[in-house]
């Protein structure tokens, strides 16, 4: 009964967390908000190495093919839009000869590497498979 | 034709010690460990004169002889009955990587590259595997020595190194194959065992340098282009020059003007380490009258001008180059679209033809302009616009190109360019036949809203350059993606047009039988007649047709040989996805399929 009961608070709690996670990206949360932890990007790293280095390079810098995904060509190329976005053009279009075909864990967690790459900062919480989280993330120069 | 024997795994692969021209890359030689399963007996040696006039059954070139037609002089499979083909035999190719094969063909011999560096030996009549090259996974060592730090470090069974581990084309004479590889080296390989005799590092591929390209053999002399130019380091682009016998470089000519050269100016006061791009990525032509390689140049990065920080012209990017094969001299150089601005290649293959007596080549590049030069000069003759770029205006007096008004990108300004930077045309070589002096040119239609971004000017940055695309129908192209063109060679006019849902994924082959073989990217690969663009026959096969179909005939039978596989550049994939997104591939499928008329 009591583990029961504190099993329920824990839910209780991590949905509350969740909740205000999902008020303070809603509100315009950013990529330097610490939004990813740092074991998620070390799990994209594996991803990305098995899955993305081919064709965007093992900097991440890309080639004539493959957009780089770090620095200055990634923030032209998404800032002023959210981790969302940037969510779903990976998930829907990577990797080329198999896109969406990576399990949903990965994309999510090779999106939580290149934050990583990129210098933002990490945080304590996971980057949620959560596209209305997502959503409210914004990719923006550093404040 | 053939003796099974035991020969398997790596110590048969190091007969010979290998070469090594940067020792501290010399390790990467104790990781081939590549399988043999037969030895062929009757392969005979090939010379200079088999290369330069091969048989009429043999393709001893990647298109087939060093003037790069793409066609085949067997006339069995006709427009009367190529209806009839049948599937004799398939072979399935290595799915680890992208396949954009360039298969040869001699003694009854298939030689096939396919991707990260395998090779295989088939009979050409049966498909049996006669014997198969492949590389082995990295060593620790290897690992260690930083040489492969944009491969080797993956986990094995992982795509692995820019490119995907293309080879499009393998060169074959004497008794050798000859491959070049995505970790920058060449390896010669016994035709007959299957077996590495040497490799020779040409270029550190921890700074990017890779090969997609192939060999060539001209006069003698193994020559190569390499790729992986696009990031800012102290050297720059070239073609190198190799002895055959051993791999010894010979000669190596950069593909840019460096600040002391001549020409160097043009790109104003950039530092060497800031003049990148020129990638030699296709392979060359070759005139044994002349004694000079044709070799294409690609455009210049970052793509942008206000991007890569000069309007110069760039030398020697986007250009046709012609070298003397036994020193790498350039006899001249014809430079396309100076300054290139928008991603528009003009790397590619060299089509030799006598026309009215002139030694010409044409080439066409992305923006589908079809050059002729004078081969021993470098000459201008001729350039028609087939009228689907909206970039440049070209004199076609002079050829001199000019950008329209406001088709110079400005960094985050939204330019509206046709075609997209997938161009018009691209690697899908081209094909000629002189029995109706035609050009069949694979096409793709489509345009783009591009806005081109910075990158950062350093040592190990610059890159292509970021752009944001949104890409959309040619408004010519009645929703179709693919063309094939023939046009009238040396008027230009069009004969006719062929057009597909689908963009055609493959080089044109045509024959003299009146036909021209192309697959495209939905898995249909098609016959169309030569005079008037009829489709004669299709076909699907397993995955998207890639690569170049070629013809050849063993025993007085005639074959058609077409690659299918996936991989490529991304818009081959994106293309598709966004302009007709009902059409879709397997992921898999990469083989070779041949075919041929009822026994």
């Amino acid at each position: 009964m009591g583990n029961c009961m504190a099993r329920l608070k824990l839910v209780a709690a991590l949905s509350a967390a969740v909740c205000a996670l999902s008020v303070s990206y809603a509100q315009g949360g950013t990529v330097w908000d610490g939004v990813y932890s740092s074991e998620q990007a070390e799990r994209g790293e594996a991803v990305y190495k098995a899955a993305c280095i081919a064709c965007h390079g093992q900097d991440l810098g890309g080639n004539s093919n493959s957009p780089g995904l770090v620095g200055m060509g990634f923030m032209f190329l998404w800032e002023g839009r959210t981790l969302g976005a940037f969510f779903e053009q990976i998930r829907e279009e990577m990797p080329t000869d198999r896109p969406g075909q990576l399990p949903a864990q990965d994309y999510v967690d090779v999106v939580a590497y290149i934050m990583q790459a990129n210098s933002f900062p990490v945080g304590d919480n996971e980057l949620p498979y959560d596209a209305e989280i997502l959503d409210g993330i914004a990719i923006a120069p550093k404040p | 034709m053939i003796r099974s024997n035991a020969m398997c795994g790596g110590e048969f692969g190091k007969r010979e010690l290998p070469r090594s021209i940067l020792p501290s890359l010399s390790l990467t030689l104790s990781l081939i460990a590549p399988f043999a399963s037969a030895q062929i007996e009757s392969f005979s040696a090939v010379d200079d004169e088999m290369l330069n006039s091969p048989a009429t059954g043999e393709w001893l070139s990647w298109r087939g002889t060093p003037a790069a037609w793409g066609y085949s002089p067997l006339d069995q499979i006709n427009t009367e009955n190529v209806d009839q083909l049948q599937l004799k035999w398939s072979f399935a190719l290595d799915d680890t990587g992208a396949i954009q094969a360039a298969p040869l063909i001699h003694d009854g011999i298939m030689f096939i590259p396919s991707a990260r560096g395998v090779i295989q030996a088939l009979d050409a009549v049966t498909g049996d595997l006669l014997w198969e090259y492949r590389p082995a996974p990295p060593t620790e060592e290897f690992i260690n020595s930083g040489a492969g730090t944009r491969a080797a470090v993956l986990p094995a069974g992982a795509f692995a190194g820019v490119g995907r581990g293309v080879q499009k084309n393998i060169a074959l004479y004497g008794e050798m194959i000859y491959a070049s590889t995505e970790t920058a080296s060449i390896r010669a390989i016994d035709a007959r065992s299957g077996l590495l005799v040497w490799e020779t590092q040409v270029a550190d591929p921890t700074l990017g340098y890779f090969y997609t390209a192939g060999p060539i053999i001209a006069n003698g002399t193994l020559v190569t282009g390499i790729t992986g130019c696009d990031r800012y380091k102290d050297d720059v682009c070239f073609i190198t020059g190799h002895d055959p016998a051993t791999g010894e470089e010979k000669w190596r000519t950069s593909t840019v003007a460096r600040p002391e050269d001549p020409g160097g100016d043009t790109w104003g006061d950039l530092p060497l380490r800031f003049r990148a791009g020129s990638d030699a990525w296709v392979a060359g032509s070759y005139d044994p009258q002349a004694n000079l390689i044709y070799w294409g140049t690609a455009q210049a990065k970052p793509w942008a001008r206000a991007v890569r920080g000069t309007d110069g012209d760039a030398l020697y990017t986007n250009s046709t180059l012609a070298l003397n094969p036994d020193n790498g001299e350039m006899a001249w150089y014809f430079q396309h679209i100076p300054g290139e601005t928008q991603d528009m290649d003009e790397v590619f293959e060299n089509i030799l033809i006598d026309i009215d007596g002139r030694k010409s080549l044409f080439k066409m590049g992305k923006l589908g302009i079809l050059w002729q030069l004078d081969r021993e000069t470098g000459e201008f003759i001729k350039a028609t616009d087939i009228g689907y770029q909206n970039i440049v205006n070209l004199d076609p007096i002079t050829g001199q190109i000019t950008y329209r008004d406001g088709m110079i990108p400005r960094i985050g300004e939204e330019l509206n360019m046709c075609p997209s930077t997938s161009g018009v045309k691209s690697w899908r070589a081209m094909a000629y036949s002189p029995d109706t002096s035609a050009m069949y040119i694979p096409i793709t239609l489509n345009c783009e809203l591009a806005t081109f971004g910075p990158t950062e000017r350093q040592l190990g940055g610059g890159g292509a350059g970021p752009v944001r695309r949104v890409n959309y129908h040619h408004p010519q192209s009645d929703g179709n993606l693919g063309e094939i063109l023939a046009l009238d060679i040396p008027s230009g006019e069009v004969k006719w047009r062929y057009r597909s849902r689908a963009p055609f994924n493959t080089a044109a082959l045509t024959t003299a039988g009146g036909l021209v073989f192309a697959g495209d990217w939905n898995r249909t690969m098609s016959a169309l007649d030569a005079d008037n663009g009829e489709l004669l026959w299709q076909v699907r096969l397993a995955t998207s047709n890639q690569g170049f179909p070629i013809s050849y005939s063993v025993n007085g039978k005639q074959y058609i040989a077409m690659p299918v596989g996936t991989g490529g550049a991304s818009w081959s994939g994106s293309l598709p996805r966004e302009l007709a997104p009902e059409l879709s591939r397997p992921r898999n499928g990469s083989s070779i399929n041949v075919f041929a008329l009822p026994d």
